[in-house]
């Protein structure tokens, strides 16, 4: 087993397609984006069902690296994140198979 | 009166009513987000196939193609007074006062759709070109709302990381309403009455029932985006959202009577003046300008001009294309 790091980023539906480009950009060899239901920040209830137009929808996009390769994406979602809403969080986790990341 | 008794008391809107009502009584009632999209396609299909037809019927004249630059030139003006009037009475700052104007520059599909049957029962015709004119008047007010954000420094300096040339374009120009409804709309016109007789069934005849699901669903949806975001509106902002309609139907009127459209084209040029956008506009407006609060100007048009529109609008935008057709 190998320590490695795990982005979890929560982001609007609408800049998800910005959030992977950074990671493909970062050279993080894959990721997975999982659609949020429903949820409650800055003072506000949302959820998915709202609107026609679904711009208010949120997305989960988790992604696992190295930390050579996590560490400047991160600078780059922090980017992301001083315009979109979102949040982001990194922990460590153990791989079972490094080669794949 | 009789106008505007005979669209109140319409299934559509009274649907519409109920939906509204279930979600501010946080009634658990849903229609899948699968089928609402769904309906939604079908419905621009239906409007775009049915506009198509009737432009077939006709040839494109003079008249016409001022109807549609009129649109055009409205859509790009509306949000320039938006924008004035949101300066002026609300405390929204450049950003959020351009992406707010953005949607009432832009049109709201849904409340056309109801306009159009509003017109119908009240015993008028309306021209198919009036669809083109809905597609047509969908983008300029974002290019407005772009402009007015980017005056005094306002927006981003650099693009936001993991931007790519031409995803705005696309999110503007190639969104799936202005896909299908101009799509649909040129489909109808080159196949005619006589090539969409036997489709009919599915997009005449089904219509008024989907319209009337649609409405339950979009109620539901003005009812919880007003729940949801009603605590960041200001009293100021409200009112905005309830007489912006109003002035922006004047506006429309007065080009309505320079054109001498007759009252269902008037009717139905006002509507889409008056309507506010929360499709393709609130998209847009996430990729374009970030830094602008969706809780301001989605629960706006759509939990507050959205409702007074279809409820109240409609009835006053048909009276107004009656005034400046001698017949008020």
């Amino acid at each position: 087993m190998e320590k490695h790091l795990r982005i979890e980023l929560i982001i609007e539906r609408m800049a998800h397609k910005r959030a992977c480009r950074v990671l493909e950009a970062g050279g993080m060899t894959g990721y997975t984006v999982v659609p949020a239901m429903a949820g409650y920040g800055n003072s506000k209830r949302w959820s998915r069902d709202t609107d026609l137009s679904a711009s208010g929808d949120m997305v989960v996009i988790i992604s696992i690296g190295d930390e050579a390769k996590v560490r400047p994406v991160l600078d780059q979602i922090g980017d992301l994140l001083g315009a979109h809403i979102g949040v982001v969080t990194v922990t460590e986790v153990e791989v079972l198979r490094p080669g794949r990341f | 009166m009789d106008v505007a008794l005979s669209t109140l008391l319409s299934p559509i809107i009274l649907f519409f009513a109920l939906g509204m009502a279930a979600a501010l009584l946080r009634s658990q009632m849903s229609v899948p987000e699968a089928i609402a999209k769904g309906m939604a396609i079908y419905l621009m299909m239906a409007i775009g196939l049915k506009g198509g037809v009737e432009m077939s019927k006709n040839p494109l004249t003079t008249e016409v193609l001022l109807v549609l630059l009129a649109g055009i030139v409205l859509s790009f003006l509306i949000p320039l007074i938006a924008f004035i009037f949101l300066r002026l009475t609300t405390k929204l700052d450049q950003v959020n006062a351009a992406a707010t104007a953005a949607h009432y520059g832009s049109i709201s599909i849904v409340t056309f759709v109801a306009a159009t049957e509003a017109v119908r029962l009240s015993g008028f015709d309306s021209g198919g070109h009036l669809v083109a004119v809905a597609a047509l008047m969908e983008t300029p007010a974002i290019i407005t709302a772009l402009f007015l954000a980017s005056r005094g420094g306002g927006g981003r300096e650099k693009p936001v990381a993991g931007s790519e040339q031409g995803e705005l374009v696309r999110e503007v120009f190639l969104n799936a309403s202005i896909v299908v409804l101009v799509g649909a709309l040129v489909i109808g016109w080159i196949a005619g009455e006589e090539g969409t007789e036997t489709v009919r069934p599915f997009f005449v005849d089904l219509f008024q029932g989907v319209l009337c699901l649609f409405l339950l669903d979009m109620g539901l949806s003005a009812g919880r985006g007003l729940r949801q975001g009603w605590r960041q509106l200001s009293v100021m902002t409200v009112g905005f959202g309830l007489y912006m309609p109003l002035v922006s139907a004047c506006i429309a009127a007065a080009f309505a009577y320079a054109l001498g459209m007759p009252v269902g084209d008037a009717a139905l040029l006002i509507t889409l003046t008056a309507s506010a956008s929360y499709i393709a506009v609130p998209a847009a407006m996430r990729l374009a300008l970030p830094e602008a609060k969706p809780s301001i100007y989605l629960t706006l048009s759509l939990g507050v001009t959205f409702p007074f529109n279809v409820t109240i609008g409609i009835p006053i935008y048909i009276y107004l294309a009656l005034l400046i057709n001698g017949q008020g």
